[in-house]
């Protein structure tokens, strides 16, 4: 039983940590219409300039400072390189987007070399919180998901109470009637951009110290953080919220399950000869845990393909 | 790199009236760009050293050896047009030990090469790719290993762990789901019934995909292991290792790869007291001191991870030359493969050689333990790997695999 | 018409005679290049003709290769498929993963078809190590070119010659689809899909038969890969060879025919040449996208091909060579900036640095004091004189054009 409410509880934060990072990218992909292959960089640039701050602003105020940096980023790479290919359509956009991730990831490895840097979880955060069945809970991973919360718990507060949500969510879906109505629709564009790439880099700020800060982290968050937009819906913040926690908990389970396809057949007495045939019969879940979201992406792509939140087209 | 091949051949041109004998040119094919270039990168270094040494003492029957570098760009594709083209531009021997698979794809390169170019064969000295099979069922005349293999690795830490006190009778097996891994995993079963401890509870996992391992832990925990013994490496041990601290679980991590560089920085006390089986480590005795104080004087660093591994393949190598220095002309493959296995070298660690029967190196192990009262500190953080005991080499050897069926040339 | 064939004959004849032309090791690049320019034809089938974009192409690829691997080991080039003939289980292979891919991709449309592919191609990266009699776990399955036809297939010459025939076949047969009824039905796939439907056409259908040619002829490069390293590897499954073939496509242009071939070809050897070069290859790879996909949005050869046919605006040849020079300057203070940036960070540098001081940086047969400002005032001085000399030479243009109009 502590076993299961362990792995649950696991499951939750990681999907939180997804959560995080997916966010900022289900907003523009909303806004845009095009996935950002860049937003995973965003977080690795965040996990980075985090590292190189906490020596000299101390913790607290570098995973402040850090978002704020990354999202300066975001707003120029909108302005000066997004706004120009928009009109070449979504390809461009998206091979802009991957040109930029390879950029990214070329020059952190030109300026802090090709293995992992000494981002740590300082000594005063560094305890345990609770323990469960035997095994101590560290603090950071619950800060991790508080954080993760209060994000969500903001941005649908703004999306929705705010003034600011509404010209927002207006300009997603009817842009050129919002213009019309006298906002400044580019400059929106620009802080969405901007605020999406800001939480992508508040993640890495967080999560990096935790996780390891090297220059692949972007390659290795990348694909997961493209199927919890895609499974959530795409442009939905609780979608993303609901996805993310889907695939967290689901990997979190399955890492338990030794059973195989073989065990399956069992009940329907093959199971001999699934055996005997190996291969993927004889695969178990439990190795499988990192490819389940991609099973569960494509089920909803071919069932509901707007995702478990998102708008029907 | 190639320039400085041209060039040096259009000056043996016009080398006016005598007759020398062409430097023997050598290729080190890597991984020296892209996401898994930081391993290739070390092979380079420790490469250059040791040729750097070998020239620095005579070169070959007069003429330096001339290295030469292709970036392979991190994939089998990119080896196998490399291979080919440090052959075309003239290379004799082809160095390479990042990884596994491509190991696998060179060594196979090479034999297809020979086989169609009988009388212009060349060499491949594997200085690291340590899957089972490349001296096993792959195994051909004209390659070497000259790392130790997934057996070595872990037949040794397994006798040492238990020698020293270090290993509980709950082992716990976690590795990575591929050659490598799933190798590890066999041999840590095997051994359990000699040296003496149960397998509680074995995992493979997929490489370099996960993030969270804290499922693996809670296995762990529910097993009551208190040894994990595992082969990964990269993020795969890192976050294993940090998430098994978080837990305050009570485990010692046995390894092969603890050393790599950023491990020991980012984990801090967290790797405090866990094991590795190493090659190398400059604190053994005074000769060791002295090597890695030459390559901090010569690269500005001591020798890290797998530096210490491709500076011994080489020295094997190097000695293999001064064996064939008495000749003229150029150098054949099969004669340089065969002076590997007749040589035998004593590097700081203690005697190395080259097996014939399948071309797997028999080198000396060191068990080391992550303390800050070692004298050698890594990743510029307050600890570094303290040896506890070192093993020769016919005490670390494995067992020729009966895969192997080298076709030996007459 | 006539011009058009004299180009493709020339073109044809310099392609058979290159390996009397070229050293071995750029044989074996050009072999690199054919692969890469059938793959990007296939793809642009799909891509820019059919308008559908795929994210998971790797898949078939990958298909293709482990098939003719397989195929090479079980016929040993004798039998019903000597080694001439491998490709076209390639070929069959393809079509049948991407007449079954292709019924559930087509089913949506726009991002969602192309998320579909992505999650197809990952799922079948993910499962294959797993599956090793199929896939050989991570060092793949290998096999040796047996000879057949009086050929040994031994020499990377023969090697070429078989490429060059099934490249030049398939993108023949490609080019010649365009033609077909069939061919011009895909351009609608593209164009307006209500209005196809509107027609009568089952537009699944049709989508689901361009996806299993692109793939087919996808599987007919992997074929050929296969055949030239004499191997195949899971690693021809991953995202980042889908990538790639995509980058390839929209750099040479994906909406004309030959653009993809040529894009796929330069950035093949771009990458020979410069990987060897310079450690940062990858850095200006990920520019020359940026700024390509920014700049040229028609590609390489589309844009090209709209100069030519004066669709960009009057153009003297005057301004192209000034914007050329131009860029040819940016881009060796580029170069010389990011090669010192990258030396000045590297490890070996802190090593010396701790010897003594803050010693120079050896580049380029010149020495670089590391804070002296000629160092870094160099490269900024050529990278402003570069842009600033484009953006002078467009004005000039622009004014140009208006005082004509």
């Amino acid at each position: 039983m502590e076993q299961i409410m362990f792995s649950l509880l696991n499951g939750v934060i990681y999907g939180l940590l997804l959560f995080m990072v997916s966010a900022g990218l289900t907003l523009i992909f909303g806004m845009m219409g095009v996935l950002n292959f860049a937003h995973a960089s965003f977080y690795m640039v965040g996990a980075y300039l985090a590292y190189t701050l906490q020596p000299l602003t101390g913790f607290w105020l570098a995973i402040v400072i850090a978002p704020l940096l990354v999202a300066t980023l975001g707003v120029f790479v909108e302005r000066f390189i997004l706004r120009r290919v928009h009109a070449f359509g979504h390809a461009h956009e998206l091979l802009v987007t991957f040109g930029l991730a390879v950029v990214i990831a070329e020059v952190i490895k030109i300026l802090y070399g090709n293995f992992p840097v000494d981002y740590r979880v300082p000594s005063s955060l560094n305890f345990s919180a609770f323990s469960l069945g035997g095994m101590e809970y560290p603090f950071y991973r619950l800060l991790m998901g508080g954080v993760a919360l209060v994000m969500f718990i903001a941005l649908y507060l703004l999306l929705t109470r705010t003034r600011v949500g509404i010209v927002v969510r207006a300009a997603i879906h009817r842009p050129r009637m919002v213009e019309a109505l006298g906002h400044n629709v580019p400059i929106v564009f620009m802080s969405i951009f901007g605020m999406g790439a800001g939480l992508a880099g508040l993640a890495g700020a967080i999560a990096g110290a935790f996780y390891t800060t090297n220059p692949n982290m972007a390659l290795e968050l990348g694909i997961v953080v493209f199927v919890v937009v895609v499974v959530g819906g795409l442009g939905s913040m609780e979608g993303a919220m609901l996805a993310s926690l889907l695939i967290g908990v689901m990997t979190s389970l399955a890492v338990s399950v030794n059973a195989s396809l073989a065990d399956l057949l069992d009940t329907f007495g093959q199971g001999e000869w699934a055996r005997e045939v190996g291969g993927v019969m004889t695969l178990q879940l439990s190795s499988l845990a990192a490819t389940l979201p991609f099973f569960l992406m494509l089920l909803i792509l071919l069932t509901r393909p707007s995702g478990l939140m998102g708008e029907k087209e | 790199m190639m320039k400085r091949f041209l060039c040096c051949s259009a000056i043996a041109l016009l080398g006016v009236g005598e007759v020398q004998a062409e430097s023997l040119k050598v290729a080190l094919v890597e991984t020296l760009s892209g996401s898994q270039a930081s391993t290739g990168l070390l092979y380079r270094t420790g490469v250059n050293y040791e040729i750097s040494k070998i020239n620095a003492a005579g070169g070959f029957r007069g003429e330096p050896v001339e290295l030469a570098e292709y970036d392979n760009q991190g994939g089998p594709i990119g080896a196998a047009d490399r291979v080919r083209a440090a052959i075309a531009d003239g290379a004799r021997v082809i160095l390479q030990g990042s990884s596994s698979a491509v190991a696998g794809q060179v060594s196979e390169d090479v034999r297809k090469y020979n086989l169609r170019n009988k009388g212009s064969e060349v060499a491949y000295i594997n200085m690291g790719g340590e899957a089972l099979a490349l001296t096993g069922d792959k195994c051909h005349f004209y390659a070497v290993r000259t790392s130790p293999n997934a057996a070595i690795r872990f037949q040794i830490l397994t006798k040492g762990m238990k020698e020293l006190g270090l290993l509980g009778d709950k082992v716990y097996s976690i590795n990575q789901n591929y050659s490598w891994g799933i190798d590890v995993q066999n041999i840590i079963k095997e051994q359990a019934e000699a040296v003496g401890y149960t397998v509680v509870g074995e995992t493979l996992h997929d490489v370099n995909k996960i993030q969270d391992f804290s499922p693996y832990v809670a296995q762990i925990q529910q097993s009551d292991a208190d040894t994990v013994l595992t082969g990964n490496w990269s993020n795969d041990l890192l976050l294993l290792m940090k998430s098994v601290a978080d837990a305050k679980l009570n485990v010692r991590f046995g390894t092969a790869f603890l050393d790599q560089p950023g491990n020991i920085g980012n984990a801090g006390a967290v790797a405090e007291g866990h094991i590795l089986a190493g090659v190398f480590n400059p604190e053994l005795n005074p000769a060791s001191s002295a090597l890695a104080e030459d390559y901090k004087a010569a690269t500005g660093h001591y020798p890290v991870y797998v530096e210490s591994t491709a500076i011994f393949g080489m020295q094997l190598f190097g000695a293999a030359l001064k064996s064939l220095d008495k000749g003229n002309g150029d150098v054949s493959a099969k004669d340089i493969i065969l002076a590997i296995e007749a040589t035998t070298i004593q590097t700081p660690t203690g005697e190395m050689s080259m097996r014939a029967e399948d071309h797997q190196v028999e080198l000396p192990m060191i068990i080391q333990e992550v303390s800050k009262d070692a004298a050698f500190k890594v990743d510029g953080s307050e600890y570094g790997f303290k040896p506890l005991k070192a093993y020769s080499a016919a005490d670390s050897r494995d067992l020729v695999q009966a895969s192997c069926q080298m076709k030996r040339p007459e | 018409m006539m011009k058009k064939l004299l180009i493709v004959a020339i073109f044809l004849t310099l392609l058979a005679a290159l390996p009397a032309l070229v050293a071995e090791s750029m044989l074996n690049v050009s072999v690199q290049m054919l692969i890469a320019a059938l793959f990007a034809t296939a793809f642009a089938l799909l891509c820019g003709q059919a308008g559908m974009l795929s994210f998971g192409h790797a898949a078939y690829f990958g298909v293709g290769a482990f098939a003719t691997v397989h195929a090479m080991n079980a016929f040993g080039g004798e039998g019903l498929l000597p080694t001439p003939l491998l490709p076209l289980v390639g070929a069959l292979m393809g079509l049948v993963v991407g007449l079954g891919a292709g019924y559930f991709s087509t089913k949506r449309t726009g991002t969602y078809f192309a998320m579909i592919t992505l999650a197809l191609a990952e799922l079948l990266h993910s499962l294959a190590p797993h599956m090793r009699g199929l896939f050989g776990g991570e060092a793949g399955i290998s096999s040796f070119r047996m000879p057949a036809w009086g050929f040994e297939f031994g020499s990377i010459t023969e090697v070429y010659y078989l490429v060059l025939f099934w490249t030049v076949l398939c993108i023949a047969l490609l080019w010649g689809l365009t033609f077909t009824p069939f061919g011009r039905l895909v351009l609608g796939l593209r164009e307006n899909t209500n209005r196809l439907q509107f027609l009568g056409y089952n537009t699944h259908v049709l989508g689901t038969l361009v996806f299993a040619l692109s793939a087919a002829f996808t599987g007919v490069a992997g074929g050929l890969q296969a055949i030239h390293i004499e191997a195949a590897n899971y690693v021809f499954l991953d995202a980042h060879i889908s990538t790639a073939v995509l980058l390839n496509t929209f750099i040479g242009g994906a909406k004309v025919f030959f653009g993809p071939a040529i894009g796929a070809a330069t950035m093949v050897f771009f990458g020979h040449i410069t990987s060897d070069l310079t450690r940062s290859w990858l850095l200006y790879q990920g520019v020359i996208f940026i700024l390509v996909m920014m700049y040229l949005p028609r590609g390489i050869v589309g844009e090209t091909l709209a100069c030519y046919r004066g669709k960009a605006g009057a153009l003297s040849w005057m301004i192209l060579l000034w914007r050329f020079a131009g860029v040819l300057v940016a881009s060796t203070g580029f170069v010389l900036a990011v090669e010192l940036i990258q030396r000045f960070f590297s490890t070996d540098y802190k090593a010396e640095r701790m010897a003594d001081g803050w010693p120079s940086i050896s580049f380029a047969g010149f020495d670089w004091a590391p804070f002296a400002l000629g160092t870094w005032g160099l490269p900024l001085v050529l990278i402003t004189a570069g842009i600033g000399l484009i953006i002078y030479i467009n004005r000039r243009g622009a004014g140009q054009q208006e005082a004509r109009t």
